[in-house]
């Protein structure tokens, strides 16, 4: 199965995606990371209003063989969360880098963008 | 027997560190499963039953009338799990399925099992029935943990041992102090300390259960450093 990694969206090595619109980043998991994990069946956000740091563990996804921790890809503060994820952890199999996406980021540094991996950087980590 | 979805008694929850818990969940009246040694079964509480987790088969398919499935202290299921569950508790259980199967037939193979953790839980039914079985599979764990207190069934793969002269356990620990008195082997597991196990490797199967980096490690060096065919090489994530 081919994983879909978009060109559009920025990447962490953590495998978590970021898609950045003026100060606002949209914050996931990849098609790749989603499918390691297998069926996810749980997940939990940081609370609105939270600040985090770059790298930061910030999240739990819980699938029915695992469960991990998820970084924050980019400083800031969460502005809001996805509650059809939390409502139905399956969404973030069925649609990781649409549908199910986790929270938004207002970005305090925006600049760490630039250490972000490309779509191209992140297929050849995984080796797709 | 239809493979259906039964709720079964915890008859035992044994506390084999202090993070991990061993339950031994009792078949219902008239339960029947047809299943395999190193299988996984999904369980989830009867209330909560959206929520559910795959635990590999910590007992073998000599094993009748019961699963035992060994929980690792992760994620709501794990932490629920060790912190509360005990005797007389009730869990949904979806029947085994899996393809983690030991290699026993043909004949004459040599499993190397190459564990993480709580990634070792499914290489005690490999070896039980093998040494049940009287088989003539050499069956090879070598597990790496971080320190001794970490080995889970550390008693029964040294009674397997004895019991068993086809089978070797051996451990690797990480995180251990200098000091510690520990005479067995330090550091991760290598591909030198692997190799030093094979002896023909077209007749060696390999497995590996842990961590998705474990995972990786052991593909990397059968599939591209050994050359080996893929059927030589099965994996179970996380275990």
């Amino acid at each position: 199965m081919s994983t879909q990694i978009p060109a559009d969206l920025k990447y962490a090595k953590s495998h978590e995606w970021s898609r950045i619109v003026g100060d606002i980043a949209t914050v996931g998991i990849t098609d790749h990371a989603q499918h390691e994990l297998t069926d996810i069946v749980f997940v939990e956000f940081p609370a609105v209003g939270s600040v985090v740091k770059a790298g930061e563990a910030c999240a739990v996804v819980e699938s029915v063989k695992t469960a991990s921790d998820i970084y924050a890809p980019l400083s800031g503060e969460i502005v809001e969360v996805n509650k059809s994820v939390t409502d139905n952890p399956a969404l973030v199999n069925t649609e990781p880098d649409t549908g199910g996406w986790f929270f938004k980021l207002k970005l305090s540094a925006p600049a760490e963008a630039a250490q972000l991996l490309s779509a191209d950087q992140y297929r050849q980590q995984i080796g797709g | 027997m239809a493979k259906q979805i039964v709720e079964m008694l915890v008859e035992t929850a044994t506390m084999e560190l202090p993070d991990v818990k061993t339950l031994h969940l009792k078949w219902p009246e008239g339960y029947d499963a047809e299943f395999k040694t190193g299988q996984f079964i999904t369980v989830y509480w009867p209330h909560k039953q959206k929520y559910k987790r795959a635990y590999s088969l910590s007992s073998c398919a000599l094993d009748r009338g019961f699963f035992d499935v060994t929980v690792k202290r992760d994620g709501k299921m794990g932490t629920s799990i060790v912190d509360w569950c005990e005797a007389g508790d009730k869990l949904f259980v979806i029947p085994p399925v899996g393809k983690f199967l030991p290699a026993f037939e043909p004949l004459g193979k040599h499993l190397i099992c190459i564990a993480g953790g709580s990634g070792v839980t499914p290489f005690r039914g490999f070896v039980r029935e093998a040494t049940r079985r009287n088989l003539d599979t050499r069956i090879t764990v070598l597990y790496t943990v971080r320190t001794t207190k970490d080995i889970i069934f550390n008693e029964e793969f040294r009674q397997l041992e004895k019991e068993n002269p086809r089978f070797k356990f051996e451990v690797t620990c990480t995180r251990l102090a200098p000091e510690d008195p520990w005479t067995g082997r330090r550091g991760r597991i290598t591909a030198e300390w692997v190799k030093s196990f094979i002896g023909d490797a077209a007749s060696t199967v390999f497995y590996a259960c842990g961590t998705n980096e474990l995972v990786a490690a052991t593909e990397h060096l059968v599939l591209e450093e050994l050359k080996l065919a893929k059927e030589q090489m099965r994996t179970e994530k996380w275990g």
